[in-house]
């Protein structure tokens, strides 16, 4: 009984943060829209910035507290709204989803440059973590502090959201994607108070997790992740139910944690939040055939075949004859370049093509080292083919229940069901902190062993993909691709089971990056979880976005920046010494344009073809076209608030 | 076609044109409190242009979004020639040959105005067992349409006059028996008009049937055998040209008809 007592005690602690944390992203969701995945790093940094001043300043601790919940976060919240958000008001979800997750590397990569990481730091618990007993358990101090906060900011939202003029403003609008836009129109000053609020809301949750579980930059930005999925619950808008959410999924936890002891069960404790957010997801009912997508609203020309495959020669062409010069390290490097770029290369296909917004790439990439380091005592090409059948069937079977996604549920999916591998099969496979040992795969009659006849495998292996991925883009299927992305709607109303496509690109993605986890491990023979961890994922589509998703120049870009990134470093200036504080820095200003940097240089590319006078263009005399009626259409219906036409 | 028997046997009996390629049999459609539809009856023939008026929303659209399956009903069946296609996604009733275009364009916008009408043909090469070559389908279409001097062109950049007669050209590639124009006529200028109707008396002579949105009345009155009329989502009369421009209740309807011509598409 006193165990069913202490793990109910635990339980609603946890639940209590979980409801924090979904209460701050719910209410900017509703206010403006905007889903906040940044919202686990402002927690983290909030807390860094409550030990920076308590324990590294030792300023009084109640003095900090306030500094933190009423100043600094707050004002944090105003920047963001000011610099990041306002811009983006009323964009497409696909961009405030960039944004958001850079921010989220950013701050990560903030907080790595400021407390190093490899530094052991302990945020003691309020009230010296001294506590009461409730009959055999002890409850301290700090988890009441933890409920009576929880219940005190419940009443305090209920009574904004219901008795004041502000509060009313607030609300959900989210439900209409007329009104919704219209947030956009919404007074300035209701949105600085929702993003103010929110953070502050993040920064008490921050700071009351980090005591009970640990000062650590990682787990404690995916340990407030895990409160996305009560947020969820309360299909993003509903406080009261994602409150219940939130204390339902602290509760389970804890009572599965602590009855299900064995080996593999107990570590499921852990993934549950992600477990739950992933089958909710599946189970809310989702947008019908809309046409909002990840992709570029103008996707740049697609390359020929002739001069895609004269680039991929060239591309091989030049690596060889670098690959004299480079020294091992520097071979192994461009190696992982060429293999990252064939991650990207995935996310071309399935995002840039496709639509489908994908943050689980790298855990495809892992499966298919795993697979390829299993098989055949590894190296094989046999190896590589079942690295490759594997990850298409494990992405055959991860598209089947997330079909109906979009955007941001798609992206939140997908995170889940990478954030779940980690905890239940990575770090199973290789053990904390283990790792495997991988083999080059052998070709017979050709060298590949050697680090330079490695690296040219791999930039023959991306040359070939790419050329593959656009004649697939420039085929009938590819065709398909596009239009279903561009308008399921009309798509089906023609005759396409758009199920089925999204069905075969999602697997053929998966398939590509198992291709890339096959190559992965030759790298340096060996592999550990961490380099297949959900947050990789993340930085894998942000490259892309920032390389630019639809173009096959665009993803090497992002890649090699990516990859070379350590050769750079001391060259660097110090702040700038971190690939997430760099990537997310990339994303939330390059990456606002969907085609990134690879669309820049196509679409230069193409203003030099018109100036030399290839492909000359009709001027249209007509002054509406297609987007100008559509907001002419939007603006006219706007009036009346309906959304007609779908 | 999934239907238990007792049930579409009922329902069938609830047909009055058993010849019709389309029959609406009492469809509802409730969003929220608004009723956009109520209790609908309408039918559609081989060979003939029916169309469908009413002011701005009557629930015109929404009436084509449940026949074309992206809309289920609150109530009511929808017939496709003899078949009951209630419960089909709207893939599967494309694939007996519904068509429609959008009011609110949904083009492939990243395409040009050849791979979009290409791109139809080649869904419809995919599900039919005809063997025409695609191109030589999309082709003939885009000429037909009156796209060919803009054949390249990517369809985002395309005015929406034009971008309609896209969407017009792409439904026309899956050869449908049942075509939908849901306002395809606004954005065109006077001898543009003109030309589409033709295209449609063209169309119809071939099998086709079609079901017209329209606000212009001039056009309704011209190509139409039968009109139907709906307002507040009831369908308030229906008969030939002649008999719908004698209606009383039509003309109460539609008092003001030329401002709402008007306002159907911006200026
Ligand atoms: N998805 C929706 N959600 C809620 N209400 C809708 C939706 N779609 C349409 N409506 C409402 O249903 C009614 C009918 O709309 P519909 O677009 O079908 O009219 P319409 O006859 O096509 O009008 P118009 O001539 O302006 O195109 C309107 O009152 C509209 O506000
Ligand atoms: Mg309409």
């Amino acid at each position: 009984m006193s165990i069913f007592l202490s793990y109910t005690v635990v339980g609603i602690v946890a639940g209590c943060v979980y409801a924090l944390i979904a209460t701050g992203l719910v209410v900017t969701y509703n206010t403006t829209g905007i889903f906040n995945f940044a919202h686990g790093a402002i927690a983290m940094l909030s807390a860094y910035s409550f030990w920076q001043l308590w324990q590294g300043w030792h300023l009084n601790a109640v003095l900090s507290l306030v500094i933190v919940l009423l100043g600094l976060a707050p004002a944090f919240g105003l920047v963001v709204e000011r610099v990041l958000m306002r811009p983006i008001r009323g964009a497409p979800i696909d961009l405030t989803l960039v944004v958001t997750l850079g921010l989220l590397l950013f701050l990560v990569g903030v907080a790595n440059l400021k407390w190093n990481p490899n530094q052991v730091r302990n945020l003691p618990a309020f009230f010296n973590g001294s506590g009461f007993r409730l009959g055999y358990v002890l409850v301290t101090y700090h988890e009441v502090a933890a409920v009576v906060a929880t219940i005190a900011i419940a009443i305090g939202l209920r009574l904004l959201f219901n008795r004041t003029r502000t509060g009313v403003a607030m609300r959900a609008v989210v439900d209409n994607a007329d009104l919704l836009a219209m947030a956009g129109g919404r007074p300035v000053r209701v949105q600085q108070l929702a993003w103010a609020l929110s953070c502050s809301l993040a920064a008490i949750a921050g700071i009351l997790l980090a005591p009970i579980a640990r000062l650590d930059i990682l787990l404690l930005t995916l340990l407030v992740v895990d409160g996305y999925a009560a947020a969820v619950i309360g299909r993003l808008r509903s406080l009261p139910l994602a409150v219940g959410g939130a204390m339902a999924i602290g509760l389970g936890q804890h009572y599965l944690g602590g009855y299900l002891t064995s080996g593999f069960l107990s570590r499921i404790q852990y993934v549950i939040p992600m477990i739950v957010l992933f089958f909710v997801l599946i189970l809310l009912p989702q947008d019908r055939l809309k046409s909002a997508s990840f992709a570029g609203a103008v996707a740049p020309r697609v390359a020929g075949f002739k001069s895609s495959a004269v680039w991929a020669l060239v591309l091989v062409a030049a690596t060889a004859l670098l690959s004299l010069n480079l020294s091992g390290p520097n071979l192994r490097t461009a190696a992982s370049g060429f293999i990252l770029a064939l991650v990207l290369l995935s996310l071309m296909l399935l995002t840039g093509y496709g639509g489908m917004v994908s943050i689980c790439q790298m855990t495809f990439v892992g499966l298919g080292a795993v697979v390829m380091g299993h098989v055949a005592s590894g190296g094989s090409l046999l190896g590589v083919a079942a690295a490759v059948a594997a990850c298409g069937a494990a992405g055959f079977i991860l598209a089947l229940p997330t079909l109906k996604m979009r955007g941001l549920y798609l992206g939140l999916a997908t995170f889940a069901f990478a954030a779940v591998m980690d905890q239940a099969f990575f770090t199973q496979v290789f053990g904390t902190g283990g790792s495997l040992a991988i083999s080059r795969p052998r070709i017979p009659g050709i060298p590949t062993q050697s680090d330079q006849a490695f690296l040219i495998l791999c930039s023959v292996v991306f040359a070939v993909a790419a050329v593959v991925v656009l004649a697939v883009r420039r085929s009938s299927f590819g065709r398909r691709l596009v239009a279903v992305n561009d308008s399921p709607a009309a798509c089906a109303t023609l005759g396409v089971n758009v199920n089925v496509t999204k069905l075969v690109v999602f697997t053929a993605s998966a398939a590509l990056c198992g291709l890339a986890g096959a190559l992965y491990g030759g790298v340096t023979h060996q592999v550990g979880a961490f380099d297949f961890a959900a947050l990789l994922s993340l930085v894998v589509l942000l490259l892309a976005r920032v390389g630019g998703i639809n173009t096959a120049t665009g993803v090497l870009l992002g890649a090699f920046t990516f990859a070379l990134f350590p050769i750079f470093v001391p060259h660097l200036p110090s702040f700038l010494q971190s690939q997430f504080l760099l990537t997310g820095l990339a994303a939330v200003s390059v990456g606002r344009d969907p085609n990134g940097i690879g669309g820049r240089i196509a679409d230069a590319a193409a203003k030099l073809r018109e100036m030399f006078g290839f492909s000359p263009k009709p001027a249209f005399t007509s002054t509406g076209t297609v987007t100008g009626t559509a907001a002419a259409v939007f603006l006219e219906e706007e009036g009346r608030l309906v959304s007609a036409g779908h | 076609m999934s239907a238990p028997a007792t049930e579409s046997s009922a329902a069938v009996a609830e047909r009055r044109d058993p010849h019709a390629v389309l029959e609406v049999v009492d469809v509802s459609v409730r969003f929220g409190g608004i009723n956009a539809l109520t209790d609908v009856r309408l039918s559609a023939r081989d060979g003939q242009i029916t169309g469908l008026i009413g002011p701005n929303g009557a629930g015109k659209t929404t009436l084509f979004n449940v026949i074309t399956g992206l809309q289920e009903p609150t109530n009511g069946r929808v017939y496709i020639a003899d078949g009951d296609v209630s419960g089909l996604p709207p893939y599967k009733r494309a694939r007996l040959g519904v068509a429609r275009t959008f009011q609110r364009l949904e083009v492939f916008g990243s395409l040009s105005v050849f791979e979009n009408v290409l791109a139809a043909a080649e869904f419809r090469h995919s599900w039919s067992d005809d063997d025409t070559p695609p191109r030589q389908v999309a082709a003939e279409i885009v000429d037909r349409v009156g796209l060919s001097t803009v054949s390249e062109e990517r369809v985002d950049a395309l005015p929406t006059g034009l971008a309609r007669l896209v969407e017009l050209g792409r439904s026309l590639a899956t050869r449908p028996r049942l075509l939908l124009l849901d306002e395809v006529g606004s954005g065109l200028n006077h001898d543009e008009t003109a030309a589409l109707g033709d295209l449609m008396v063209d169309l119809v002579r071939d099998g086709t049937a079609i079901l017209l949105v329209e606000h212009d009345v001039e056009l309704v009155m011209r190509v139409c055998d039968r009109i139907f009329v709906l307002d507040f989502g009831q369908i308030i009369a229906s008969g030939t040209p002649a008999q719908i421009q004698k209606n009383p209740a039509v003309q109460a309807a539609y008092l003001g008809a030329d401002t709402h011509a008007a306002e159907g598409e911006p200026a």
